[in-house]
């Protein structure tokens, strides 16, 4: 049977997509490829919830959108992350090792 | 298929849409790939998906918010960029800079100011209730068609008896009561009022109230109520005046009402009202015309109704009472109309003039930034080369134009101020409302709206310009020419070609009527008012009912200011001449059948002796009077010489008699005997051709010439500066009664200038703006005339080198002129005979037309326009050849 995957945490899509993105430009579906393979299929987020939250983010200017062909030559929209992406990334980044060194301290004290 | 209908940026809908199924289509593939049944793996797909209809409203409903933020942040941040760089521009070139805000600040302050006037006196509404429906109701008279006459007791009861569409009809007396109030009698202008007065103005007292209708009776109405200006000037503004008694013109009265400052309508306007309380014998008075109606239309009522009713009241009148009401009209005018007077017209001229001074400055603006846009062709080719789009070089250029213009609105707006005070100060006296000009929100919001359309008029050339730009030529020629000859040279010709037309219109205008103001100087008026000092005084009927009373104080008087050190000639008389007061009779020569249209209606005077003399007006046959012509005696009067040829034409007029005024001893005319002809007076100003006067002496005054007459001027004739009279007069005339008080003491060249201040004021400023409008022609021309020989300096050299003389170089720079100012000139002169129709109320003995202003204006323009164009062309002249052709 497989392993089911723990439900992604409120707020971290946002991350991770930004994380995605540092490495340069991608399609969604590579977004949700890519965060399935780097969490080696622990984290699966239903494809659905990554389009609103595209949208959204581009809409706070973290992230912008141009239309370009697909490795497999169809059109597709990528996104990459802009200047204020990047300083989002960052913050993010920092608050959540923060926070996760508090709750792994918390459980393992 | 679906995507070339958006190769680059798709509509949001087909964005999300495309999106989607493009995700779902890699997750098949993948599926499939991992050998799942094309099928089955849609299916997953699209299970794994979700819910694909929520996911798509809820993308499109961010993307919508996200393109609307991103089409703002968009227009933000070059607008921005836009503004940072027109101050950058600003800064670099200051200079330009300056000339261009202060070229527009003046035009912009100019023309706020007198809109600021215009607001005050012709559009601000009338502080009254419903203003537009307050009307002004006055008699026609046959032989004076369209002009409103005032209306007698009689008429005005029957009128108000007679009508129902009126809420009201109220008669106003204007009279002068002394206030007594201390040691020194005051003199304040007052009006006696029908009880239903405040209401029909619409206004009502701000403390205390109005008149009961019980008042406005004979022996009740010893109320007052004050104006607001008054209460504030002699009571001290104190809420406790409301219950004190006055006394006026020596009869006591209780103060019942203080009106509003806002019923202050201007700011001579009267102090103090009384009830007018007809007696029963006055009602019955149809042949004293002194009232002024006014009447506020009920609502629903029009106009036409109201007139209908009034013209039914005058037929029956014209039947009960021919006598005196044969030829009776009412007619009509709106109170606006008739408060504000040609007034309307002339400041809207002002207007137009310091428009026209605007739009040049707008043209001469648009040429500097021409020449600006000259320079600037290369950064603009490379903007675009850049892949900068036309609209948003075009936009650019008008954001810069746009900031120019806000500066120039911003210090517009200062120098308003101060012009709005120069206005005011200079202006005539009795422009009504004009002191009320200010700064205020609408006058700001005129000054923002004018300041936009200024740029939005000199941004056009630029914009236009640049929208053109050939930017393989513009990188190419290093920008020298972005739009070589064609286009450019083209919006530079038309500007001179405006910018002519607009100064000669504007000169033609002031041309017009400064000679008009000068043939009005010119003018003989029939008297001569050097020298002469006038004032006048009232005689309260309450201390002078005696007419014999009357007549010996006027005669005391007139003696005694004769007496005074330095007095050559002296008079007391019931009118002078270009001023308030005076009254007009019916006269019939003898011999010639009674009948309204056989009445001559002339102006009187009834003087003591001194009169002609003091005037100097010249007695061209028989005498003046003297102290032969006294009560009881033969009945004599002076006429004029307008008046003679109308009575008698052809005849000599001395010894002929001529019935007026007052019923003689058998009932029928009371014939006076004419001693003398005196010249023409224009009375009413130099402006109004002489009518018929004529003269009757104080001993032998008609038996109601006093309830017709109750404030008398003073005229003396100075040996030295007439306004050192002031003084002895007001002893002279305290010697004789110290209740009576002296007032609007003046030189009588002080009035005369007066009836002339209007257009003077007028004259002088159109000449001020004409003389802006050439100047700022002339630097226009100049400047498109420089940046012709700066765009030829190589051609000009090859000439030069090449042995054209300088004067041949001269000739060629300033034949480039000679164009745009021949056409400027052709444009300006048919807009110039089109538009002095708007001004030909205003002109006084000069046609709207007049060939010889015109031929002045054009040789003027023409004159400065060579000149202007003559600087540069010298300048290219003098080029040495070889270093111009070197030049690059």
């Amino acid at each position: 049977m497989r392993h089911t995957p723990p439900e992604l945490l409120h707020g971290t899509l946002a991350a991770l997509v930004l994380k995605t993105l540092a490495g340069g430009r991608r399609h969604g579906y590579a977004i949700a490829r890519a965060i399935e393979d780097q969490s080696e299929g622990l984290l699966q987020i239903e494809d659905g919830s990554l389009y609103p939250a595209l949208y959204r983010m581009e809409r706070k200017g973290w992230i912008e959108a141009e239309w370009g062909v697909s490795e497999l030559g169809r059109r597709a929209k990528f996104y990459r992350l802009t200047p204020g992406g990047r300083r989002r990334l960052a913050t993010e980044t920092a608050e959540w090792t923060r926070f996760a060194a508090v709750i792994s301290r918390l459980l393992e004290a | 298929m679906r995507f070339s209908r958006w190769p680059w940026k798709p509509r949001l809908e087909d964005e999300v849409d495309e999106e989607l199924a493009f995700h779902i289509e890699m997750r098949t593939r993948e599926l499939v790939e991992r050998g799942m049944a094309a099928a089955a793996a849609r299916q997953e797909a699209e299970r794994r998906f979700g819910n694909l209809t929520r996911v798509r409203k809820t993308c499109r409903d961010f993307g919508k918010g996200r393109d609307r933020h991103m089409r703002r942040a968009t227009y933000v941040s070059e607008l921005r960029q836009d503004l940072a760089f027109a101050a950058r521009q600003m800064t670099k070139n200051p200079g330009f800079a300056a000339v261009a805000i202060l070229t527009l600040a003046l035009g912009i302050g100019a023309t706020t100011a007198i809109f600021s006037a215009v607001y005050a006196v012709v559009l601000q509404p009338l502080p009254l209730r419903d203003p537009s429906r307050l009307l002004v109701v006055g008699e026609r008279m046959a032989s004076m068609p369209g002009m409103l006459s005032d209306v007698s007791v009689g008429n005005f009861v029957d009128a108000r008896a007679g009508t129902t569409s009126f809420d009201g009809l109220a008669a106003v007396q204007y009279a002068n009561f002394n206030l007594t109030d201390g040691v020194t009698p005051e003199r304040v202008i007052g009006a006696r009022v029908s009880a239903a007065f405040f209401d029909v103005m619409g206004s009502r007292p701000a403390i205390g109230r109005a008149f009961h209708e019980t008042e406005d009776r004979p022996g009740a109405d010893g109320v007052v109520v004050l104006s607001h200006r008054l209460w504030a000037g002699q009571f001290g503004a104190r809420a406790s005046a409301i219950g004190e008694r006055v006394r006026m013109s020596g009869v006591p009265y209780t103060i019942v009402g203080v009106m509003p400052a806002s019923f202050d309508l201007t700011r001579d306007s009267e102090d103090l009202w009384v009830p007018i309380a007809f007696t029963p014998a006055q009602k019955v008075e149809y042949d004293n015309h002194y009232l002024t109606v006014f009447g506020r239309l009920k609502a629903g009522a029009t106009p036409e109704q109201a007139q209908a009713e009034l013209d039914a009241v005058a037929a029956r009148l014209r039947k009960t009472d021919p006598k005196n009401d044969g030829t009776l009209s009412f007619a009509m005018t709106p109170f606006t109309q008739q408060f504000v007077g040609d007034y309307r017209t002339r400041l809207l001229v002002l207007l137009a003039a310091v428009g026209l001074v605007l739009l040049i400055a707008c043209a001469n603006v648009a040429n500097l930034l021409l020449a600006r846009g000259a320079a600037r062709g290369r950064e603009i080719a490379v903007r675009t080369a850049l892949g900068a789009g036309q609209w948003r070089i075009v936009r650019q250029l008008l954001t810069e134009s746009l900031a120019l213009g806000a500066a120039s609105a911003a210090l517009g707006v200062l120098l308003a101020r101060w012009d709005i005070a120069l206005v005011v100060r200079l202006g005539p006296s009795d422009v009504p409302r004009l002191e009320q000009a200010g700064l205020n929100a609408t006058v700001l919001g005129f000054a923002v709206m004018i300041g936009l359309a200024s740029s939005a008029l000199f941004g056009l050339a630029p914009a236009l310009q640049a929208s053109r730009t050939d930017v393989q030529g513009g990188l190419r020629d290093g920008g020298r020419g972005a739009t070589r000859g064609g286009v450019r040279d083209r919006l530079r010709a038309a500007l001179v070609v405006a910018e002519v037309a607009l100064s000669l219109l504007l000169l033609f205008g002031a041309g017009l009527l400064i000679r008009s103001a000068i043939a009005l100087d010119r003018v003989n008026t029939g008297i001569d008012p050097h020298g002469v000092f006038t004032a006048r005084f009232t005689l309260p009927e309450a201390s002078y009912a005696e007419p014999s009373k009357v007549v010996e104080a006027l005669t005391r008087i007139a003696a005694e200011t004769t007496a005074l050190h330095g007095v050559t000639a002296a008079a007391v008389s019931s009118y002078a001449a270009m001023g308030p007061g005076g009254g007009q009779n019916g006269l019939l020569p003898e011999g010639v059948p009674f009948a309204l249209e056989n009445l001559i209606l002339s102006r009187l005077r009834v003087t003591t002796p001194g009169f002609f003399a003091a005037m100097r007006i010249p007695i061209v046959k028989g005498r003046a009077f003297d102290d032969r012509d006294r009560a009881g005696g033969l009945k004599v009067m002076v006429v004029s010489q307008a008046l003679a040829a109308r009575a008698f034409p052809g005849q000599d007029p001395i010894g002929k008699r001529i019935g007026c005024c007052e019923p003689g001893p058998d009932g029928g005319q009371d014939y006076k005997t004419i001693v003398g002809v005196a010249g023409d007076v224009r009375s009413m100003g130099p402006a109004t051709p002489p009518g018929p006067e004529f003269y009757l002496p104080v001993a032998q005054a008609p038996k109601d010439a006093w309830s017709w007459y109750r404030t008398f001027y003073i005229v003396a004739r100075a040996d030295g500066d007439p306004a050192a009279l002031g003084q002895p007069s007001r002893a002279a005339l305290a010697r004789v009664d110290p209740d009576l008080a002296l007032f609007d003491a003046r030189p009588m060249e002080d009035r005369l200038a007066g009836t002339l201040a209007t257009s003077r004021f007028n004259a002088r400023l159109l000449a001020m703006l004409g003389v802006v409008g050439l100047l700022l022609a002339a630097s226009g021309i100049y400047g498109v005339i420089g940046y012709f020989v700066s765009q030829r300096t190589q051609e000009i050299g090859v000439r030069l080198a090449l042995g054209a003389t300088p004067a041949s170089v001269v000739r060629l720079v300033v034949g480039q002129a000679m164009g745009p100012l021949a056409v400027g000139t052709f444009v300006g002169v048919a807009a110039s005979l089109a538009a002095s129709r708007a001004i030909s109320s205003q002109l006084f003995d000069v046609s709207r037309t007049d060939p010889v202003t015109l031929g002045l204006v054009v040789g003027a323009l023409l004159l400065v326009g060579v000149a202007a164009s003559a600087v540069p062309a010298r300048r290219a002249a003098a080029l040495d050849p070889t270093r111009a052709l070197q030049a690059e």
